[in-house]
């Protein structure tokens, strides 16, 4: 039996995780998309593994301070500074490798990614043996830990969340412009570097929220994977923003629901016994598979529309070129068999585009076989007019030797567009012959 | 300069633009060097020299978008942070990711995020002059569309209307000839020589030597140093374009490259 979704939002021990990771994803959705923009899309992974050390130093402050698990609230805040103050760092560290040290973008991303890591599992085994009580908390933050949240997450992600909303509505035509081209954007007397340092912080903020319910490892997927998926639909930056908050927190909360539903399906089973299944990853998983989906069949971008457009062209390939064939027969009537040694498709593929040329007016029936309508013959003569004046500009105007340009002219009589027609007839002065002295057909 | 002539780019600033000793640097290798020069209010400037020549860089440096390492750059007498918005920057088609989610409306529209200032919106005012050159550029009938389906004569086309729309009084444009079409280079033309009539000046890098004395009438040659500034008929001959894209100067520049390597401790070819 599924409990209804709505038991995630009133649950006193589940509403925080939901609404907590829901926050959360929206906020790393909207910096997603500042990020993706800019082709940073490195930086969150660096940044969120730079935070690991800060949340390792918050536990170590916190057990020097004797702090225990009753005061939850002071150990989330002790780590969320730590790690803020190491992303910093991080930071910083990434931009003096570049800058002064003239290292490659991506070597200095993945140098600090690698070596704050490790830093910080280093620091991590010290705790587990001298703060064994405040493990738990170190473990939560490398994988992410949702369920532990309570109410007080939830003011703290949604302070920040809506601090980076107000930042990113303030700052909105700033940010447009820098990511589009940043050299405009200084010339018009935009502050480029401050508003950078902005969205830096931004990243940082998303990433350090994120982090307690995804994990260090997994916290760069929910930036990246809903803008991703987003831009898929929309050419207007203002959606995209929309979009991206909305599958990120589309993410955010079913990861919730199915990881405590199949958690407690799986409980009644004996053959999975008390398996848990973890939030964060959940998460990341729907997040990417949105992501997927989204790349594969978005209405205009996605994969399978831009195949269905390749199969489209083909066989209007095939289409004009039967067209044509038969238009190149003197006697203009013609048989199928004489029709079918022209072309390398199957019988069947053939005798379908007939019958398609017919249902469309292009050719009629005749006792022997097939014939031209008046209108298949105008655009039959169309498309060897293309064939034979592309020809002449490859020859005349691009040098390109006579006996080399049919296959291009193959392929472009089906492209040329009327009006690209036009201003071919005007740059080659609308010729009467084409380079093996057949007759162009006039307009 | 006299004094007499000081105090008259002073008050009444007939010179647009003045370049004193403009020396800028890339990674300790010398791109410019020691550019001084005055181009006067009111020209069509083309600005010429082979690839590698510093052409964009002289571009970049004076508008302050690369920093210049020594020299001084002044706009009607006044340093640039004065007169920012009396200039407008025209960069190559090249530069920008043409598949960024905005429409060619939104993307005039940029041209007056400057003069807004921080956290306001456009106005229908703004709207309103965004359609009005777009019109002018001959581009109204594109202002929905998404800039990934501009041909190269219309992106350059865009980018010019994004210019005007800062109204401004000097315009620098990186190669806005570059690949496109006859029919918008003709267009363009016209543009900028009503942008001249109405007191303009405008700078253009160019690379077509068979169109420079139809199109400019003031022309600055490079090639790493200033060869020649003035006007076109006294400036544009055989010899400056000999200095120009001549190889008397690669000895000089390996020469100088050299130098640099070798007291900066960096290795080059030997």
């Amino acid at each position: 039996m599924l409990n209804s979704p709505y038991l995630y939002f009133t649950d006193a021990v589940l509403r925080a995780p939901t609404i907590g990771c829901m926050l959360m994803c929206l906020a790393s959705a909207l910096v997603g998309v500042i990020v993706f923009l800019r082709k940073q899309s490195l930086l969150g992974e660096s940044l969120s593994h730079a935070a690991y050390p800060g949340v390792i130093g918050g536990v170590i402050v916190a057990g020097l301070l004797n702090l225990h698990d009753e005061n939850d609230s002071l150990i989330s805040l002790l780590i969320l500074g730590g790690a803020f103050v190491s992303a910093l760092i991080g930071l910083i560290v990434i931009f003096y490798m570049q800058r002064k040290l003239k290292v490659s973008s991506d070597s200095a991303l993945c140098f600090v990614l690698s070596a704050f890591f490790g830093i910080g599992l280093t620091l991590a085994s010290e705790v587990q043996f001298s703060y064994s009580s405040l493990y738990r908390q170190v473990q939560a933050y490398l994988y992410g830990q949702a369920a532990t949240m309570m109410d007080i997450h939830i003011a703290i992600y949604g302070g920040l969340s809506a601090l980076i909303i107000f930042v990113i509505v303030l700052f909105y035509k700033e940010i447009q412009s820098i990511a589009f081209d940043r050299q405009y954007a200084t010339s018009i007397g935009i502050r480029t570097h401050a508003i950078d340092c902005l969205i830096f912080l931004l990243i940082v903020l998303a990433v350090i929220i994120g982090i307690r319910s995804v994990g260090v490892v997994l916290m760069s997927a929910m930036l990246i994977a809903p803008a991703v998926a987003a831009r898929q639909y929309t050419n207007k930056l203002h959606l995209m923003f929309l979009l991206s908050a909305l599958f990120g927190t589309i993410s955010g909360f079913l990861g919730n629901y199915l990881s405590g539903e199949i958690t407690q399906l799986w409980s009644s089973d004996p053959q999975h016994g008390r398996l848990n299944i973890p939030t964060g990853p959940i998460i990341v998983i729907i997040a990417s598979a949105i992501c997927l989906l989204s790349l594969l069949f978005a209405p205009e971008r996605g994969l399978l529309i831009r195949f269905i457009r390749i199969i489209h062209f083909r066989y209007r390939c095939i289409y004009e070129n039967i067209l044509k064939s038969i238009w190149r027969q003197p006697k203009r009537d013609i048989t199928f068999e004489e029709i079918a040694k022209y072309h390398t498709a199957s019988a069947w593929y053939i005798r379908f585009i007939l019958y398609r040329l017919i249902k469309y007016g292009w050719l009629k029936r005749t006792e022997i076989g097939y014939q031209l309508t008046v209108d298949g013959s105008i655009w039959a003569a169309r498309i060897v007019r293309l064939h034979r004046l592309w020809e002449v500009y490859l020859v005349d105007y691009l040098g390109v030797g006579a006996e080399r340009v049919h296959r291009s002219a193959e392929e472009m009589e089906h492209i040329i567009t009327p009006e690209l027609e036009k201003q071919l007839t005007l740059l080659l002065k609308d010729p009467k012959h084409d380079p093996h002295d057949q007759p162009i057909p006039p307009r | 300069m006299t004094h007499e002539q000081h105090s008259k780019a002073h008050h009444h600033p007939t010179i647009a633009l003045q370049v004193n000793q403009l020396t800028v640097n890339y990674d300790k290798t010398p791109v410019l060097w020691d550019i001084s020069l005055e181009v006067p209010v009111g020209k069509i400037v083309g600005i010429v020299g082979p690839n590698g020549a510093g052409k964009s860089t002289f571009i970049k440096a004076v508008l302050g978008l690369v920093p210049p390492l020594s020299g001084k750059v002044e706009f009607f007498g006044a340093p640039l942070n004065e007169e920012r918005r009396r200039v407008a920057y025209v960069p190559q088609r090249e530069s920008v990711d043409w598949d960024f989610p905005i429409n060619v409306r939104d993307l005039v529209l940029m041209g007056r995020y400057g003069s807004l200032g921080l956290c306001r919106w456009p106005r229908k005012a703004d709207l309103m002059a965004a359609d009005h050159y777009l019109d002018l550029v001959g581009m109204a009938s594109f202002a929905n569309r998404q800039i990934s389906q501009l041909s190269g004569g219309q992106q350059q086309r865009v980018f010019i209307a994004r210019a005007l729309v800062q109204e401004a009084d000097i315009y620098f444009m990186d190669e806005p000839f570059a690949g496109i079409d006859m029919a918008t280079e003709v267009a363009i033309m016209h543009i900028l020589r009503q942008l001249k009539e109405r007191g303009k000046t405008v700078f253009v890098v160019h690379h077509d030597l068979n169109t420079v004395e139809s199109y400019f009438d003031w022309l600055i040659m490079l090639n790493m140093r200033l060869v020649a500034a003035g006007n076109v008929t006294e400036v544009f001959n055989a010899d400056t374009l000999n200095m120009t894209y001549g190889k008397s100067y690669a000895l000089f520049n390996e020469a100088i490259k050299l130098t640099h390597q070798k007291t900066q401790g960096t290795r080059g070819p030997i």
